[in-house]
């Protein structure tokens, strides 16, 4: 495809600049993000287990009866059916007294007909990766940090967007061409071509959505006084799915937690409920959304059909797979393309090595910026082509912070996976232990990168990434024989992704290693030892790498 | 439209102004796709109160917002994509208060 070479000259500047500005941010954003996927496994891998005394769902009626009895003023809970089904959890109605509660409360019944309530204390390693994905782990409000990677998420847009008419006129060319030569350079541009292009519509779908993720305050503020004459509050009730429940708020018998099941079996027999989120309970007013998916639809996470809690009437199913209007429709496949909630475990795993990829993506990205400052450093100040060339502060200051950023959060996301199963029981707010290990790796390392030197810094760094990723399984090994450890049943696949992922942080480390002793002299990823003593020994592979 | 013909016009050299066009784009592009999401809402299907169509159209701003600020720099000059953007945001958006306004209606 022709096009001019001036345009493409212009765009690679924009695609330099985009990307530079939001490749450490979109990195942590991807890792953490490819972690979501399976953050409950995670979650499951940590918390040490317990002896599920196996309930049927018919002791539900009692159990919502008593909680009710005992904790009047608790009227939105919810009701977990499938780990209960699954005989993974106990029975128990939850509640949370904030939107992002790590410690919710619980209230399980005994098998004497009381109840029991008690503050849980789950491990919250889900939630510190989901922070992470929407905050880069930007500390404080989280509309500061989703803010940030909203606008980040927006010059990626335009990073995808400039780095296609890039492409465009070679692509027929030199699609899919890894050239493994001794061109360090070549390599590193082929690999972030081929996977920056067979990902791009995953890319455009997350780069997109997170834009609106991101942004989307802003986005309706906007619309509201342009668009809708500050009637949007009134547009969006008018849209609710509670616009037609009653603000009954007298006493009023409920249904049974069965009855809600059966119902929903005759409405939709695909659709695989999760939980029963009660609202109002014991009113007039009270309401129930059954959770669940299905996984022959788009839809959101999870979607619900409405209830009403009194009668068993269906109210809304605007948020119910394959029961939507088409505008529902498009918005909920925008937010299954984004969270990979569809299609199963396929989908699931396609997701996770694509969020991985795009982290290696973003990495290559910053590699590349730094291997090319050198020619034009080399240009710029007329030395002859073949003498080293001295780097530049920037270049020296983006490689440490490529190295420190990246790797802190792998590191220190591991460091904290692993910790987590050894302080189990031990500490009480595991949650803030979680964050402080991730925190002190993090900032450990990018203090470390500035300190040794992108060189230096970045095979250390690969091997602590290493050591730390493998200390995953090693901690589920050390638990068939230490007392206080324990092999987490049926999640071996946790234990085996840490194993491959430490090994390849161990493949990359002596990579590093080679490439810091033998690579190009004046490259930031030489050993700076070695500069003064042998430059003459090593001069002349300088040139053929470049 | 202003695109596609600079692309064309193979000998009028692209200035890159790098501040003036980045703005234009965010700003002028951001105005015009609320101006264009606004429009689709008022006589689109359904019309402005369909049920959760107001979510579909704040989605819809995203795409175009950040097509526009992609493609414009393509325009010759800061100077082009000032002038193109804001005759294309007083277009929209004189069309949007005539779709709002209740008189047509």
């Amino acid at each position: 495809m022709a096009i001019r070479t001036d345009v493409v000259r212009l765009y690679r500047q924009v695609h330099t600049w985009t990307g530079i500005l939001t490749g450490l941010i979109l990195f942590v954003c991807f890792y953490a993000g490819a972690l979501t996927m399976f953050k409950e496994p995670l979650e499951r891998w940590i918390t040490p287990p317990v002896a599920v005394t196996p309930a049927t769902l018919d002791r539900a009626e009692d159990l919502v009866a008593a909680t009710r009895a005992l904790r009047p003023e608790v009227r939105d809970f919810t009701l977990a059916v499938e780990p209960a089904l699954a005989g993974e959890a106990p029975l128990r109605l939850t509640w949370t007294e904030e939107r992002f509660d790590p410690a919710p409360w619980a209230a399980t019944l005994a098998p004497d007909g009381s109840v029991a309530v008690e503050q849980l204390n789950p491990s919250g390693i889900g939630l510190l990766v989901d922070f992470l994905h929407r905050t880069v782990g930007i500390p404080g409000d989280l509309d500061i940090g989703t803010t940030v990677t909203g606008i980040a998420s927006a010059l990626y847009v335009v990073a995808l967007v400039s780095g296609v008419i890039i492409l465009l006129p070679s692509l027929v060319k030199d699609f899919l061409i890894l050239r493994v030569t001794r061109n360090v350079k070549r390599l590193w541009l082929d690999a972030h071509n081929v996977l920056g292009l067979i990902s791009l519509p995953f890319h455009l779908v997350i780069a997109l959505s997170a834009v609106v993720f991101g942004l989307h305050d802003h986005i309706y503020d906007t619309l509201d006084r342009v668009v809708y004459g500050g009637q949007m509050r009134a547009v969006a009730a008018a849209s609710s799915p509670f616009r037609t429940v009653s603000k009954d708020m007298g006493p009023a018998g409920m249904l049974p937690p069965k009855e809600f099941l059966t119902r929903v079996h005759s409405l939709a027999p695909g659709f695989q409920p999760v939980s029963l989120e009660y609202h109002d309970a014991g009113t007039g007013a009270a309401t129930v959304r059954v959770w669940g998916y299905d996984p022959r639809y788009l839809v959101r996470r999870e979607g619900f059909v409405l209830m009403g809690a009194v009668d068993g009437r269906i109210i809304d199913t605007e948020y119910m797979p394959g029961h939507q209007n088409g505008w529902s429709a498009t918005v909920s496949a925008f937010f299954a393309l984004h969270f990979g909630s569809f299609g199963g475990g396929i989908v699931r795993w396609s997701y996770f090595l694509l969020g991985l990829a795009g982290a290696a993506l973003f990495y290559t990205g910053n590699l590349l910026w730094i291997e090319s400052r050198r020619r034009t450093e080399r240009q710029a100040k007329g030395r002859s082509i073949v003498g080293p060339v001295e780097q530049s502060r920037t270049t020296r200051l983006l490689g440490a912070g490529t190295v420190g950023v990246c790797l802190g959060c792998v590191a220190g996301l591991s460091l904290t996976i692993a910790a987590g199963k050894w302080l189990s029981g031990l500490v009480d707010d595991l949650h803030a232990w979680h964050w402080g290990i991730y925190y002190a790796v993090f900032l450990g390392a990018c203090a470390w990168a500035f300190f040794r030197g992108a060189s230096r810094a970045g095979v250390e760094l690969l091997w602590a990434s290493a050591v730390a990723t493998a200390a995953i399984p090693a901690t589920s090994l050390l638990g068939l024989v230490m007392p206080g450890l324990w092999l987490s049943d049926g999640l071996i696949g946790v234990d085996l992704v840490a194993l491959a992922g430490g090994l390849v942080f161990a493949a990359m480390a002596r990579g590093a290693e080679r490439r810091a002793l033998s690579g190009p002299r004046d490259s930031v990823w030489a050993s700076p030892v070695e500069r003064s003593d042998s430059e003459m020994g090593v001069q002349p592979l300088a040139h053929p790498a470049e | 439209m202003t695109d596609a013909s600079s692309i064309r016009n193979t000998h009028a050299p692209i200035h890159p102004d790098w501040w003036s066009k980045s703005v234009a784009g965010v700003v002028l592009g951001f105005s015009l796709a609320i101006a264009v999401a606004g429009l689709f809402a008022w006589i689109g299907p359904g019309g402005p109160a369909a049920v959760n169509k107001l979510q579909f159209i704040m989605w819809l701003v995203v795409p175009i917002w950040l097509g526009v600020a992609s493609v414009c720099f393509l325009f010759r000059s800061g100077r082009q994509a000032w002038l193109w953007l804001g005759c294309a945001n007083i277009l929209a958006h004189t069309a949007l208060l005539a779709a709002r306004s209740p008189l047509l209606h």
